[in-house]
């Protein structure tokens, strides 16, 4: 038998009272023999505690259990000094109990100035473009300085600080570069890590990132069995890392929009810089033969969002819709337009031009080109030309370019009410779904029923007796009423003849009292009374005519009445 | 009995100057239903001229570049209990033109419950999502098979499943020389039924562990319930997760992009039903 001999009881510690101003201890608040949930640590300036947990332990000694819960706190410090965590109350069950803790951290071992963790390492960030435009593309550069002489594992992760919404696509950061610098007489390393960012809407958008770096320390638990040897270093792991957030500034960037004073016709969305050149091929070809108009745009920008230049419409030329075509170069678009001149009379295709923002000049600019001389010839007088017939070159699968959302729909033909009960839902549907199964059980009660007396002559004779007998009373009623002795007696037999021949499954010969009464002698006298009585009018044994026809009555209903009693009788 | 029978006669019949003698019953029941479903009707055709109308004056905002406006006009055509997927889809369009993520993705996501297969839903919302640079729910191969089917639908197939699985055993039972055959024919409604009722499931979850769109800047998750916790991951805005658990503090359980965590509820707006 364990039994519990421990009171309940609430202890807070830390795993390391002491440690260094880049070393991390837990804090852990232990409910003992008792249970209690996680509290909130109140905020300690120069220390980062952050919940990790719970676990629980139950031991036994001298047959006597105890268990534990422990709530983890990982306590992580920003600067040196003694600390006191708490005091907090923690609610167990069966009493509060207020507890604290005290802890002591100290400079680090190869670092004797160092007050604060954003003293030995930061970040920076900054940008090229202080204000740029809606889609133009700006870098964002930031800078991690660790103090010459603090390790880490070189993975840099960025926890957050940034925009949450109106940048386009997620940023992607690369390391671009390491370099060493002086900072106030202090040797930082200095790693660069760069990204081009794009928003999609106009606004402040502010950055600090919350860049993560893993600080290489010496592991604080030495083995006890002699491998305490700098021979074995790392190779027993002797080192482990630990995660600390960095101090970066704040970067507001405050974008504008595209002014829309002055913005040409031909403004296709495109803001940067860029070129754009045109290729128009074939020059010569007859009238309904296709020419293929090849655009390509270069150069900085949202390249992505730039839509294809138009090509001025014109009665003689039938244009379809222009399509994106992949770009083996990131920083150049290309779009293809079929034209097909409709007569002779072509003589060019127009001037294409492409307006975009440019953002170094700040104002709109148009490039054209073009017009392209063409030589179309007419076509012969006997082939009628269907114009409107797809070339294969725009019967290919057009891209989805994805630039922006699908339109509208249309208004509804119906409209639906949130009101209006799910057809599910209503109960002539329940009702009506009850149906085929009652009537698959009513098929199948039947089909088995039919295959039951097709394979069960004995129930089958007993399920027609009643009907039997009813079929012969009524010729003896009818007898009865023709004042018919004779055929009444005989439809009295034939109604005793025909029941229980059904009812006990015998042949019509074999139905005599002495077998009936085997089989029923609950009704023993009855059935005696009426088969001597039965028998004797019908071979012609009549007592007297006068008394004749009540008796014949009084007859028929203890015949009936007989028969109702055996009918009620199981066999 | 007589009184009370009479005075309900009068209840009925308010007596006029020219009442001599009163109606007789099923007559003017008749004639009161057809007055009441007329009324109805009529109510009904106004009701929905007046949606018509709301909807055409949204759409024109919309296309004039007043997202805000046709916004508001959406809104109020759902609040006016309209059901139709198209008023959410256009609902999320406005929300998205006005510069709102998270509205529009919540209303793409509702919208897209309604009508899974839709290819401008399903379009947009992968485009907003984009946008807000939240990482696109991506669930396993069989759940996304009972999503192509929406959960109206799936009950169709198995309210039709049934009625085909009961007509064939009926057939089978009363025409015994095609017994065998039809009772094999009846597997696949049996098996349709089966399908059917995991698909219904698939929504019911949904039911059970919502979904929900982060529409509060700054959410962070964390490993437990608790403000002092570690820090697990940032939930973009306009992300959408998934609910997992609760307490009775305020905090969710969700997950997001394979990852769980602890979030407070005000960040987030439930999805599902």
């Amino acid at each position: 038998m364990v039994a519990s001999a421990f009171a309940a009881d609430v202890q807070m510690s830390v795993e390391k009272p002491l440690i260094s101003l880049l070393d991390r201890t837990v804090l852990k608040i232990e409910f003992i023999d008792t249970q209690g949930d996680a509290v909130d640590i109140p905020d300690v300036d120069g220390l980062n505690i952050q919940y990790q947990g719970q676990s629980s332990e139950t031991r036994i000694v001298n047959f006597k259990s105890s268990s534990k819960i422990v709530h983890n706190y990982i306590v992580t410090p920003t600067k040196v000094g003694d600390y006191t965590i708490g005091p907090v109350v923690c609610t167990y069950r069966g009493g509060q109990k207020e507890v604290s803790t005290q802890l002591r951290v100290i400079k680090p071992q190869d670092d004797k100035e160092a007050q604060q963790i954003s003293e030995i390492m930061f970040s920076r960030i900054a940008t090229d473009r202080e204000a740029p435009y809606v889609h133009e593309p700006f870098d964002l550069d930031l800078k991690v300085y660790i103090r010459d002489g603090v390790q880490i594992d070189g993975n840099f992760s960025l926890r957050g600080g940034m925009p949450e919404s109106g940048m386009e696509g997620e940023l992607k950061w690369e390391v671009t570069g390491q370099d060493r610098t002086d900072r106030n007489g202090t040797i930082f390393n200095v790693y660069t890590l760069h990204t081009t960012a794009k928003t999609l809407t106009a606004g402040t958008f502010t950055f600090r990132p919350e860049v993560q770096v893993n600080v290489v320390v010496p592991r604080q638990n030495r083995r006890p069995y002699g491998f305490d040897d700098p021979f074995f270093g790392d190779f027993f792991g002797r080192q482990e890392t630990r995660p600390i957030v960095l101090d970066c500034n704040t970067l507001d960037v405050a974008v504008q929009s595209v002014p829309t004073e002055l913005r040409p016709a031909s403004y296709t969305g495109g803001v940067g810089v860029f070129d754009f050149d045109v290729d128009v091929a074939p020059s010569q070809l007859k009238a309904g033969e296709p020419i293929t108009v090849k655009m390509r745009i270069s150069g900085d920008g949202n390249l992505s969002q730039i839509t294809p230049p138009a090509i001025a419409a014109n009665h003689d030329l039938k244009l379809y819709e222009a399509r994106s075509l992949p770009a083996s170069n990131p920083n150049e678009v290309r779009f293809e337009q079929v034209v097909i001149p409709k007569s002779d009379s072509v003589t060019e295709i127009p001037a294409i031009s492409f307006s975009y923002f440019n953002t170094k000049t700040a104002d709109f600019r148009t490039l054209t080109k073009g017009p392209f001389p063409v030589t179309v010839e007419a076509m012969p007088q006997q082939a009628a030309q269907v114009i409107a017939s797809i070339p294969s070159t725009v019967q290919q699968k057009t891209e989805i370019l994805g630039r922006d959302i699908v339109y509208l729909k249309p208004a509804p033909k119906v409209w639906k009410k949130t009101t209006d009960i799910v057809w599910y839902r209503t109960k002539p549907f329940h009702f009506a779904l009850a149906l085929p199964a009652l009537f698959l059980l009513a098929v199948a009660g039947a089909t088995s029923k039919r295959n039951a007396l097709a394979n069960d002559v004995a129930r089958a004779r007993r399920q027609k007796a009643p009907k039997a007998a009813r079929k012969n009373v009524a010729r003896a009623e009818q007898a009865l009423r023709q004042n018919n002795e004779a055929a009444f007696y005989e439809a009295l037999w034939y109604t005793l003849a025909a029941y229980f021949g059904h009812r006990l499954n015998l042949a019509p010969g074999e139905v005599s009292l002495p077998v009936v009464l085997a089989r029923l002698p609950q009704e023993a006298a009855a059935l005696e009374s009426l088969f001597n009585t039965i028998e004797q009018r019908r071979y012609g044994f009549h007592s007297n005519g006068g008394k004749s026809k009540d008796e014949m009555k009084s007859l028929l209903r203890q015949l009936t009445a007989t028969l109702k009693k055996c009918e009620r009788i199981k066999l | 009995m007589r009184f009370k029978a009479c005075s309900s006669a009068f209840r009925r019949f308010p007596m006029n100057g020219f009442a001599t003698e009163p109606p007789k019953g099923g007559t003017t029941n008749l004639s009161m239903r057809i007055v009441l479903l007329g009324a109805l009707l009529v109510f009904s055709a106004r009701a929905s001229l007046a949606s018509d109308d709301t909807f055409a004056q949204a759409q024109a905002a919309y296309n004039a570049g007043r997202y805000a406006e046709a916004s508001m006009l959406y809104e109020q055509l759902i609040d006016n209990n309209v059901a139709n997927v198209a008023v959410r889809y256009n609902l999320a369009n406005a929300h998205f033109k006005n510069g709102d993520l998270p509205q529009a993705v919540w209303n793409y996501r509702k919208a897209w419950q309604s009508a899974p297969r839709d290819p401008d839903i399903r379009a947009n919302l992968h485009f907003a999502l984009n946008a807000a640079g939240a990482a696109e729910p991506v669930p396993p191969a069989l759940q996304r098979f009972f999503q192509t089917l929406s959960q109206t639908e799936w009950i169709g197939l198995a309210v039709g499943a049934y009625i085909a699985f009961t007509l064939l055993l009926i057939l089978g039972l009363s025409i015994a020389p095609a017994k065998r055959t039809l009772a094999k024919l009846s597997l696949l409604p049996a098996a349709m039924i089966l399908v059917a009722a995991g698909g219904w499931w698939n929504w019911r979850e949904l039911a059970l562990n919502p979904e929900a769109v982060v529409v509060k800047a700054g959410a962070t998750a964390f490993f437990g319930p608790l403000a002092g916790s570690t820090a697990h991951y940032k939930v973009p805005l306009a992300a959408i997760v998934r609910q997992r658990g609760t307490n009775d503090k305020g905090w969710l359980e969700i997950e997001y992009d394979g990852q769980r965590g602890w979030i407070k509820e005000e960040y987030i707006r439930r999805v599902s039903p």
